[in-house]
């Protein structure tokens, strides 16, 4: 018996080792709305892996399957344990949900679809949460039985090569292919405060005069920093430097400038400042005709402060920041659903910049 | 600031005094904003001033602001929303904060995050006034123009009328003498009023002409909170966004269905003043229970638009059986007081010892009725509604019940078919729904009990769903009055009330109140209703 991740069985024995672990106590209920699987090649995973789980499921009632891979290993070989994590619901019922995890050594194609998805809840949707740098392991034939594809684009070391692979990923699967990057969701609540900003209507009017804006960000962040300057142009409308012809990026010590044009013509000059103290999104500067606004986050400050100034008319509000743990981050994830369809708006542009 | 915005706005007089975002003309076309794309999937609220008529109250204090505050926590709120609290006591801005803080640590949803009070703590203002003092509401005028003017402000207004129901009539007289009632352009100008709203059809009429004398309709948005309940809101997307549902939801598949709200208090904290002169008729039937009725009843809107829906509502409560004589009542309609019992193991005196309420009161602490609704759909299916004080628990919950199948097969079993399906749709607590279907016990011989598919809000979701007065301020910040009634909907209720609340007065003497021990189910008289047809309450 593993203390974290249960008891150990035979893979092929799963399903009876899950029925008499219920079966142990008739005051618990189980509980289940997604299949939720997370993949790492990182050894160690397994444990970590599992008290996020514990995290996750007082929120998000999911069969969890936790996969551990050692692709570099000659012998190719499968354990697997089963475990539930117990949360008391409202303080009165025991509502739990089954984790089963393996570790898996060797290469053995089609393996980890074959067997290990073996084990999903039938009828609920599978949500897999890939860590680390994607590998060979994700292909067409995994890709296809998955319904939302979850990972951290701030984990890869080459991020125009692996978003050239979802890319492909979302163009050929049978289905409807969902992907969420965590580094995305990180930007959510600055988005969400510079939405609310321009709510006020005469803040839109000087949606057109907007000329300048600066985001410093964490180095490791820096993906959740230029998807926020995409989603900023794309939905103001801007225009590339690509599209004009022209070079829109460049990099000098610890920043990075792009330009775009505005859809009367003006230039929006914008940078990217990459310091070592920030929040993993620190400030958003937006300016331009008489319009200022400020979002910025202390770094581990669990609020956001928004300034919006036109003239004399200044605001100041604080908001929450949202979390920064993979965890939670995947909890706000599972929460919101969707289609995540801005996302993938916003997508080229962010690519473009990132190459 | 002020040349740039104005200048183009010769009909915006006040642009030569103030800067446009104070004033709130806004010159320009409506546009939309681009960042608000796929970010949330509801009608977008816009910042605004919401005045709280009664703001010394217990529903200010422990529902209203800080459904507020939670919506700022979850960044749901548009960044420069205030309140003003208005009632008669002396208070100073910071006193009332005070107040409000106390209540909010301790019933806030989300918690109290002291980083967060503080920044919405000084968008909370207070103003002292009588309720029927014209100069009162001339400097709340003041008040919410200088408001907008120092901390920055549109001049969108919701008034929110929680103030006991004899000052409606003044507060909304004297708002539209002080021109309140009139949005600047391009703002809007809204009304909450909460129930009752009147107490028979006469009363509410009057009521519905003061509001519309002082408010167009679409912008008043009478509040039901049990409309704000995430199960309330589930039952259209239960019944139109299941197909297995809504082919069996008429009168061929289902034999019955029932409403009940229990509640396992009496007249605690000197409720009995204003119960006794309302009832359970009038104080949930009229407006609670009818509107779940409804939910349930309605033919499918054309689409999800207020009006869209509030048209399918109001068809099914035009629709309702009226009862024209005093015996029609008394068949249908069983009224009840409770004598002395005990609810939770306490002893509980009976209604009519209870504090203010009237020893010789002929006032209902419990109704039940059996409605028929005169549609195709409906007809022949008895709708079985239930409201009561000191029952054995709180519990409000819809249950549809299935006609059994013919009983070819199971019907010689020495234990026969146990009962039909029933989907209960529990309101409160544990919000959520359960279907109740026969399974064979397991075993050598052919046995059949009831089983139950139970789905649960708390344990699927995880996630606490916000409290009903979030969902509906928010709602008319964002002026979607969906979950608001109409004023058709609350006249065509009354109407049916007033049938029987007349009936009741006219036949005083020989129309028998019931009596039930506190702690029960209720009056024996209302077990017969049920068997008459051969029917029985579900067991809570």
């Amino acid at each position: 018996m593993d203390p974290e991740l249960g008891q150990e069985v035979a893979v092929e024995g799963i399903h009876t080792a899950l029925r008499q672990l219920w079966a142990q106590d008739e005051a618990r209920t189980n509980a289940c709305l997604i299949n939720f699987a997370v993949y790492s090649e990182q050894p160690g995973s397994l444990r970590k892996n599992s008290e996020i789980v514990r995290v996750l499921t007082r929120e998000h009632a999911c069969r969890a399957l936790l996969i551990e891979m050692d692709r570099g290993a000659t012998q190719a070989s499968i354990r697997a344990w089963i475990t539930a994590h117990c949360h008391l619901s409202e303080g009165r019922k025991s509502v739990c949900c089954e984790q089963i995890s393996f570790a898996l050594t060797g290469v053995s194609r089609g393996r980890l679809r074959n067997t290990v998805f073996a084990h999903l809840s039938s009828d609920l949707p599978l949500i897999l949460w890939w860590q680390g740098e994607l590998s060979p392991i994700f292909e067409e034939r995994l890709y296809s039985v998955i319904d939302r594809f979850v990972f951290d684009s701030a984990d890869w070391e080459n991020p125009s090569e692996s978003f050239r692979l979802v890319d492909q990923a979302i163009s050929e699967s049978s289905h409807p292919l969902v992907i969420q990057d965590l580094a995305w969701t990180r930007s959510y609540h600055f988005r969400l405060a510079v939405a609310s900003l321009f709510d006020d209507p005469l803040a839109q009017q000087q949606i057109g005069a907007i000329r300048l804006v600066e985001i410093t960000c964490h180095p490791r962040h820096r993906n959740s920093a230029l998807q926020l300057l995409a989603w900023l142009a794309v939905l103001a409308g801007w225009r590339t430097g690509l599209e004009l012809h022209l070079a829109i990026s460049k990099k000098h010590g610890n920043k990075q400038g792009f330009s775009f044009e505005q859809k009367n013509g003006a230039v929006v000059e914008a940078t990217l400042t990459f310091d070592e103290n920030s929040a993993p999104v620190g400030l958003l500067h937006i300016a331009g005709g008489s319009l200022d606004i400020k979002v910025d986050r202390e770094k581990a400050s669990t609020h956001i402060h928004m300034r919006l100034a036109m003239g004399d008319h200044v605001t100041d509000t604080l908001a929450p920041a949202g979390c920064d743990d993979c965890a939670l981050l995947i909890g706000e994830q599972l929460a919101r659903g969707g289609k995540n369809s801005l996302f993938l708006k916003i997508l080229p542009m962010f690519r473009e910049m990132l190459d | 600031m002020r040349g740039l915005f104005c200048r183009h706005i010769p009909d915006c007089p006040e642009f030569l005094l103030y800067p446009v975002a104070v004033i709130g003309c806004n010159p320009f076309p409506p546009m939309s904003n681009p960042f608000r794309e796929d970010l949330v999937s509801r009608t977008r609220p816009e910042a605004c001033t919401v005045v709280i008529f009664g703001a010394t109250g217990d529903l200010a204090h422990r529902k209203l602001v800080p459904a507020l505050y939670n919506l700022t926590v979850s960044g749901e709120m548009p960044p420069g929303v205030k309140i003003i609290g208005f009632a008669r006591r002396e208070k100073t801005d910071q006193e009332f904060r005070d107040g409000l803080e106390e209540i909010n640590r301790k019933v806030s949803r989300t918690g109290h995050d002291d980083e967060i009070w503080k920044s919405f703590a000084p968008n909370i203002f207070y103003h002292q006034s009588e309720f029927t003092d014209a100069d009162g509401y001339r400097r709340l005028a003041e008040k919410l123009d200088a408001i907008d003017r120092d901390r920055g402000g549109k001049g969108n207004r919701l008034f929110y009328i929680a103030s006991a129901p004899e000052f409606f009539d003044d507060i909304l007289t004297q708002l539209k003498a002080a021109g309140l009632n009139l949005a600047k352009d391009s703002c809007w100008s809204r009304v909450i009023v909460e129930k009752p709203f009147g107490t028979d059809l006469a009363t509410a009429q009057h009521l519905n002409q003061v509001v519309n004398d002082t408010f167009h309709e679409k912008d008043t948005y009478r509040i039901d909170h049990y409309l704000g309940k995430e199960t309330a809101q589930n039952l259209m997307v239960l019944r139109f966004a299941n197909a297995i549902f809504e082919p069996l939801w008429n009168s061929r598949y289902i034999e019955q269905i029932q409403i009940t709200c229990s509640e396992n208090l009496g007249m605690e904290g000197g409720r009995g003043g204003y119960y006794d002169k309302s009832g359970a008729l009038r104080d949930m039937v009229q407006n609670h229970l009818l509107q779940l009725l409804s939910l349930v009843a309605m033919e499918p809107p054309t689409d999800l638009s207020a009006d869209g829906v509030r048209d399918e509502k109001v068809k099914v409560i035009r629709s309702l059986r009226k009862w024209d004589t005093p015996e029609k009542v008394l068949k249908n309609v069983v009224r009840a007081q409770y004598v002395k019992g005990s609810v939770d193991g306490k002893s509980v005196p009976g209604y009519r010892e209870e504090d203010r309420v009237d020893p010789e009161s002929m006032t209902e602490s419990y109704v039940a009725l059996r409605i028929m609704i005169d549609t195709w759909r409906w007809s022949g299916v008895p709708f079985y509604i239930r409201m009561g004080k000191q029952l054995p628990k709180k519990a409000s919950e819809i249950s549809v019940h299935f006609k059994s199948p013919p009983g070819v097969l199971f019907n010689a079993l020495p234990t026969g078919v146990p009962g039909g399906n029933v989907l209960a749709i529990r309101i409160q607590p544990d919000e959520g729904i359960s279907l109740r279907m026969v399974s064979k016990i397991p075993g050598t011989s052919l046995r059949l009990e009831p089983v139950k598919m139970d789905f649960q809000y708390s344990t699927s979701f995880g996630k606490a769903s916000p409290e009903a007065y979030e969902r509906l301020l928010l709602d008319a910040i964002a002026g979607d009055a969906t979950l608001f009634a109409r004023r058709d909907e609350v006249e065509e209720a009354w109407k049916f009330i007033d049938c029987i609340e007349h009936a009741w007065q006219q036949q005083e003497t020989s129309m028998p109140m019931a009596e039930y021990v506190a702690g029960t189910w209720g009056p024996k008289e209302a077990d017969d209703l049920l068997h008459e047809d051969g029917n029985s309450w579900r067991r809570l």
